[in-house]
């Protein structure tokens, strides 16, 4: 195992070095002076050449690059020129709420997307099959946001049953908070389970022409059995890897839920930090996108890995 | 050894033949015909576009937000222009969007993947350029691109081709590693034949079949995209129409208005579904053997 | 092909009381889009109690099918559709599912062809033995403790601490024993084995066999046994079915089989096949055309294109299984049922009598090549260690010879092939070719080296571009050659005609041939660069046993007529020795016997080619009974080679036997001279000469 994280561990690191390389250059990139930006449409010439300063805009840009990376590793992350808040409080305190649901969709997808992959690669009659081939691929085609407004038409406008719109932290009220969290929660779970359901299925669909199943069936074993142990066991890895990738959607996805949602998370920040041009927030946000994304991926290999005994040994 | 049934299964026969006719295969069954119906059908309205619509898609009336009439099928819009008139022309914006960006987005990222076969370092390097691309989910991405081009068409169009890069570049460079140890290619080697005539009339060829599947399935990513960051106000600015543009306005009027948004979500639902069932088909057709 | 199924009652049972199975008029189907295929046709059937029944053929024979019929695991859309499959008098295809299952593993049993893949790779070896007893209702710890005896059983060294293993763990003969160990767990009365040993090398192969005879003598196990090798079938079958398009065409005991054929099927099939004892200056007498494809079968008998017996009466009517001289043989043919004697084949001699035989001066030599296969990448650990799959080879080659390099798989004998054409690197040594001898990984010598040697590879199905036509293919060689684009079509048709394929085929894909004609076409787009040395990588190994002889045929004369130089590879014994003028060994990565193949067949030096020879099964039930000498354990990792002697882990009369023999794992044995002409490399080489 340890041989195994030694093996990933100098991509990982490059991937996310360069990530903040990107990031950090990302305002320089832009057109415009980052500077006259962060004043505001109204400032002097002097405000400019002054937060240009305070911003170190100056100085050489490796010092600069170092000096922010400093920052972010000590948890000094510079002010929101949006809102003249240090950009740790303001993500702090929309983190508890993206968290919320990117875990709950999570847990949602696994469900639905091994439940309804399981059950297509183990049923026998065409109307099973077609059920399941039709409700993964219906699932996969649904956009996120799609889903989102369908069901919010459905069960907020139509039937009213469901709250649309705002949020309560789960932990303060976890009956009414679970209530706001259905609703976005299936949103961004339904394509992603979609997806897991047909890798499951087709690699069910594989695992039950291999010769160890013939071997199984000639033990004696019953075909429920056969699917418990030889063929969901054998299968679940591509799909266990295919959420740590997908993963990095599901926080993508979550910035348009709660746009539509109208919950005040990272996404809602990173979006309007993006149209408002507020640099500090957008760095960090991006940094931290990509740290989760690829840290969960690891973490799927690491379940792999104790899933397959061949990736475990690093055979 | 083989085994009694081998020569009774006529997969050995469907391997080969033309590229074409195996692509012919994949839409006669039943989800390549309904996907590639479905997808000829919103190809053709949105060609007939300006024919259908001769007003365009700015054409503004005196009634804002007005339900369902035999005028405007499915009302107009807070500027009173017909939702219908508008929704095909956003179908429009995403197929050009589509059907230009996510091909560029293949050939560039096949390209990334073959780079080892010019320099060893430089395919290690893009790898490593395409495992970087890889960590940034896709909207994140996205929102960086906007923050350098700006929001519009452009931003949208690079945003398409770089979340591309990784899925064909990594394709590419397995499906290279797989075809350059089959026994034709070593046999071609042995020849003598020269290492580039072995990977254009060998190699590539087979390379091929895959990446053009890949490109089917990543036209459903490459919509989720543009309306992903659409909708959020990153995308397509108004008056433009775009679907994902239209769903982020809409969005504000559902309760009042919710054909608005029902409009340009059923087409765009129609079009990831047409995708979806012609990357089914053609995964089943082309590539299993 | 509609012919209603006949039940007859094989009259052949001459232990009508001790048939354990009995398969009677039994059809199985496979339906498609395309129309039915008929895999299994009227066949009938009996194993007797303890006893060794093998079912042989070729593919597309119907022997599979036919075995999974009788568990009723016929995959989809395959379906029995007629006759009964009697087991202890019950009929099997009239049990439910349920009571199927329950009889499944614990009555009769199955071993599959490949142990790589037939057992599971994420559960250990040992909840995979276990888990055929706790389906059949024994509690888990009394199933973990059986497992454990049946691991001892088949011989799993050290099975206390191996239970917990995984199947990836395990070579490949130890996973076929595991895979008899899941099989035995139920105590079964009857075991199916489908190919036991047909993915295993010869000395493994050995030591199974060794295993099934063994377990049928002390359990009184009755055994079906599936295989393409009359030479498996001789040495452990007590009775024989021949199948060829999906009918039993002879059956009876094995002993009559081999003495006394009554189909010209399973005549010509032994005639066909190369003998360990017999040298190679006749002609085999090669069976023409290939086995039919089940789905377009002849009409009548269905050998009789093929045939060279064939009447009027074989093109339009099925012969009945007749019995013949009332000692429980039987044949399916018309023309040996009114009494006529298969007359014996005339073999050819090599064409024209003497072949030219070697011609003097060496065009290819390999000089101490030694070939590193560690991966090169550069890990966190810096760079791995070098793994030495060829490990100091010299050997030569000259026109109009062949050189036969015998090995099992993982001895360097493919890499050293490859490593001669450039497609591997050697870390060190040369390779000279052509007759001035040019370093052949110089700038200078690549382009002699194109034009001198070629390679022929192993598997027709791999080898040719399935994109490209046939004329495409031989195209781009000719084009090497440099033959003006013009010339080419008339050169192509030559070459085709060189190998015994009709020039209309030239526009065809690969896939419209079958393998015998895939390999023809392999070697014609070696030719087509006019090489004088050609290397074969196991040509005819992934070819049917009537195919091979006529490839075996074609690379004769095109030597004979071309002059060409072959180095032959091969695990096959017997094609090496028919081939062959020289021959050499090889065991992980040396060479430790080389000589002129008669030497060598007669007198083997080493210990190593000794149990070879011992352990390749011969089709003749008459040598069953002779000494022979199975190996212990399996080839050890290149990656670790054995100190002094690499064979000495294995070997009948190393330090395993005689402990005192310490200088075979201090020493490395050099090759030298023995006084019957050929080199070993052994410290106690003479010793083996008795012993055969």
């Amino acid at each position: 195992m340890i041989r195994f994280l030694l093996r990933r561990l100098p991509s990982v690191v490059f991937v996310l070095l360069t990530t903040t390389v990107i990031a950090f250059l990302l305002p320089r990139l832009a057109p415009g002076d980052p500077a006259a930006v962060a004043a505001g449409p109204e400032a002097t010439q002097q405000q400019i050449a002054a937060i240009r300063a305070e911003m170190g805009l100056n100085r050489p840009l490796v010092e600069q690059y170092f000096d922010w990376l400093g920052g972010l590793l000590t948890g000094n992350l510079g002010e929101s020129y949006q809102f003249h808040r240090p950009v740790s409080e303001l993500i702090g305190a929309r983190l508890g709420s993206t968290v919320e649901l990117t875990v709950a969709a999570t847990l949602i997808m696994i469900v639905a997307g091994v439940g309804v992959g399981v059950f297509g690669g183990s049923a026998r009659s065409r109307l099973s099959r077609f059920t399941a081939d039709a409700t993964s691929t219906g699932m996969l085609a649904m956009p996120p946001f799609l889903a989102g407004l369908l069901l919010v038409i459905l069960l907020g406008v139509t039937f009213r049953v469901l709250p649309i719109s705002g949020e309560v932290a789960v932990l303060d009220d976890p009956v009414i908070g679970l209530q706001y969290l259905v609703l976005p929660a299936v949103a961004l779970a339904v394509p992603m389970s979609g997806g897991i359901a047909m890798l499951v299925q087709s690699s069910m669909d594989n695992a039950w022409r291999q010769d160890y199943v013939d071997l199984a069936v000639a033990k004696g074993v019953g075909r429920r059995r056969i699917t418990a142990r030889h063929v969901v066991r054998n299968s679940l890895g591509p799909a266990v890897v295919a959420i740590g990738i997908r993963f990095g959607e599901m926080l993508a996805g979550a910035v348009v839920i709660e746009m539509i949602f109208a919950r005040n998370g990272l996404g809602q920040l990173a979006v309007s930090s993006v149209q408002s041009a507020d640099y500090n927030v957008v760095q960090v946000i991006i940094v931290g996108a990509v740290v989760i994304a690829v840290v969960v991926q690891l973490l799927t290999e690491i379940a792999m890995a104790t899933l397959d005994p061949r990736v475990r040994l690093g055979v | 050894m083989t085994t009694d049934t081998e020569t009774t299964s006529g997969a050995a026969r469907r391997e080969s033949g033309g590229a074409v006719r195996r692509y012919l295969a994949a839409l006669r069954t039943p989800r390549g015909a309904i996907g590639a119906g479905l997808l000829g059908l919103l190809v053709l309205l949105a060609v007939l576009a300006p024919v259908l619509f001769p007003g365009g898609y700015d054409d503004q009336g005196d009634n804002a937000l007005a339900g369902a009439s035999g005028a405007h099928w499915m009302g107009t819009d807070e500027l009173g222009r017909d939702i219908v008139a508008r929704t095909i022309f956003g179908l429009r914006t995403d197929l050009t969007l589509l059907l230009t960006a996510v091909p560029a987005s293949a050939v560039i990222g096949t390209l990334m993947g073959l780079a080892g076969v010019i320099s060893r370092w430089l395919g290690a390097g893009m790898q490593r350029l395409l495992d970087v691309i890889l960590g940034f989910p896709g909207i994140v991405l996205g929102m960086s691109v906007v923050l350098v081009l700006g929001t519009g068409w452009s931003a949208l169009f690079v945003s398409i081709l770089v979340i591309g890069l990784p899925l064909f570049g990594r394709q590419a460079r397995a499906g290279l590693q797989v075809e350059q140890e089959r026994e034709y290619v070593l046999a071609a080697r042995v020849l003598g034949v020269r290492r580039r005539t072995v990977l254009t009339r060998h190699v590539l060829p087979n390379i091929v079949d895959p990446i053009v599947v890949n490109a089917a399935v990543y036209m459903v990513v490459a919509v989720f995209i543009e309306a992903g960051l659409s909708i959020v106000g990153l995308g397509i600015q108004p008056p433009i129409p775009s679907l994902g543009a239209m769903l982020n306005t809409g969005a504000r009027y559902l309760e009042v208005h919710p054909a608005y948004v029902m409009g340009p979500g059923l087409v765009l639902l129609l079009l990831t579904l047409a995708f979806t069932l012609l990357s089914n088909a053609l995964n089943k057709a082309v590539l299993r053997r | 092909m509609n012919a209603v199924p006949q039940t007859i009652v094989p009259e052949t049972r001459h232990d009508e009381e001790n048939a354990l199975l009995e398969v009677r008029g039994l059809r199985t189907e496979f339906r498609a889009a395309g129309g039915t295929v008929c895999a299994v046709n009227d066949v009938s059937l009996a194993v007797r109690r303890g006893k060794v029944l093998g079912v042989v053929g070729e593919s597309g024979s119907g022997k599979s099918v036919t075995a999974r019929s009788i568990l009723r695991m016929v995959p989809e859309p395959g379906r029995v559709v007629g006759g009964e499959v009697l087991f202890e008098g019950r009929d099997l295809l009239g049990l439910s599912e349920p009571n199927m299952r329950a009889l499944r593993g614990s009555e009769i049993a199955m071993v599959f062809q490949d142990p790589q893949s037939a057992l599971n790779p994420v559960l250990t070896v040992g909840y995979q033995v276990a888990e055929a007893l706790i389906v059949h209702g024994v509690d888990r710890r009394t199933a973990r403790r059986r497992a454990l005896e049946l691991l001892q059983q088949v011989g799993i060294p050290d099975a206390e601490r191996r239970i917990d293993d995984y199947p990836y763990q395990f070579s490949g003969g130890m996973r076929q024993r595991v895979v008899i160990a899941i099989a035995l767990a139920g105590s079964p009365s009857l075991l199916i084995a489908d190919e036991p040993t047909t993915a295993l090398d010869v000395t493994i192969q050995a030591q199974i066999l060794r295993l099934l005879g063994r377990l049928r003598d002390e359990l009184d196990i009755a055994v079906l046994m599936i295989t393409h090798d009359m030479g498996v079938v001789a040495e452990t079958c007590d009775d024989v079915v021949v199948m060829y398009g999906g009918r039993v065409v002879e059956q009876g005991p094995a002993e009559m089989i081999f003495s006394r054929q009554e189909h010209p099927y399973t005549a010509d099939l032994l005639k066909a096949m190369p003998r360990m004892d017999e040298d190679g200056m006749r002609r085999l007498p090669a069976i023409p055309g290939a086995p039919p494809d089940p789905a377009a079968l002849p009409s009548g008998c269905a050998f009789h294109p093929r045939c060279r017996l064939a009447e009027d009466e074989c093109r339009t009517t099925v012969p009945e299984l007749a019995p013949r001289g009332g000692t429980g043989q039987a044949a399916a043919c018309w023309v040996t049922g009114r009494g006529a004697a298969i007359p014996p084949l005339d073999r050819a001699p090599a064409d024209g009598g003497d072949r030219p035989g070697p011609g003097g001066t060496s065009l290819l030599s390999v000089e101490n090549v030694r070939v590193n296969v560690a991966s090169e990448r550069r890990s966190l650990f810096g760079r791995p260690d070098p793994v030495y799959a060829v490990d100091g080879v010299s050997l030569s080659v000259a026109g109009g010879e062949t050189v036969g390099l015998v090995g099992e798989s993982g001895c360097g004998k493919s890499t050293l092939a490859r490593t001669i054409v450039g497609i591997n690197r050697p870390a060190e040594g040369t390779v000279r070719v052509g007759p001035d001898g040019v370093d052949a990984f110089t700038g200078a010598g690549t382009r002699p080296l194109r034009s001198t040697v070629q390679y022929v590879f192993q598997d027709p199905y791999a080898s040719l571009n399935p994109r490209r036509t046939v004329r495409q293919s031989l195209g781009e060689a000719l084009e090497m050659r440099g033959v003006p684009r013009g010339a080419r079509a008339a050169e192509a048709s030559e070459l085709m005609r060189r190998v015994g394929l009709n020039e209309g085929y030239l526009d065809r894909y690969p896939h419209a041939f079958s393998g015998g004609q895939r390999q023809r076409i392999g070697i014609a787009r070696a030719l087509a660069v006019q090489p004088k040395v050609l290397i074969c990588d196991e040509p005819v190994s992934a070819l049917d046993v009537s195919i091979q002889a006529q490839i075996i045929n074609l690379l004769e004369s095109l030597r004979d007529d071309l002059g060409l130089g072959y180095l032959f590879i091969a695990h096959d014994l017997s094609v090496v020795r028919h081939l062959s003028d020289r021959v050499a060994v090889m065991y992980l990565g040396k060479i430790v016997e080389t000589g002129p193949v008669d030497a060598v067949y007669s007198s083997p030096q080493h210990p190593y080619t000794v149990a070879l020879m011992s352990s390749s099964p011969a089709p003749d039930t008459t040598a069953r009974d002779r000494e022979r000498i199975v190996l212990t354990g399996d080839l050890p990792s290149p990656k670790n080679p054995p100190s002094g002697c690499r064979f000495r882990t294995r070997c009948p009369i190393g330090p395993l036997t005689h402990p005192e023999r310490r200088i075979c794992a201090e020493e490395e044995p050099p090759l030298a001279e023995t006084p019957h002409g050929q080199l070993a490399a052994c410290h106690f080489a003479s010793e083996m000469a008795v012993l055969s």
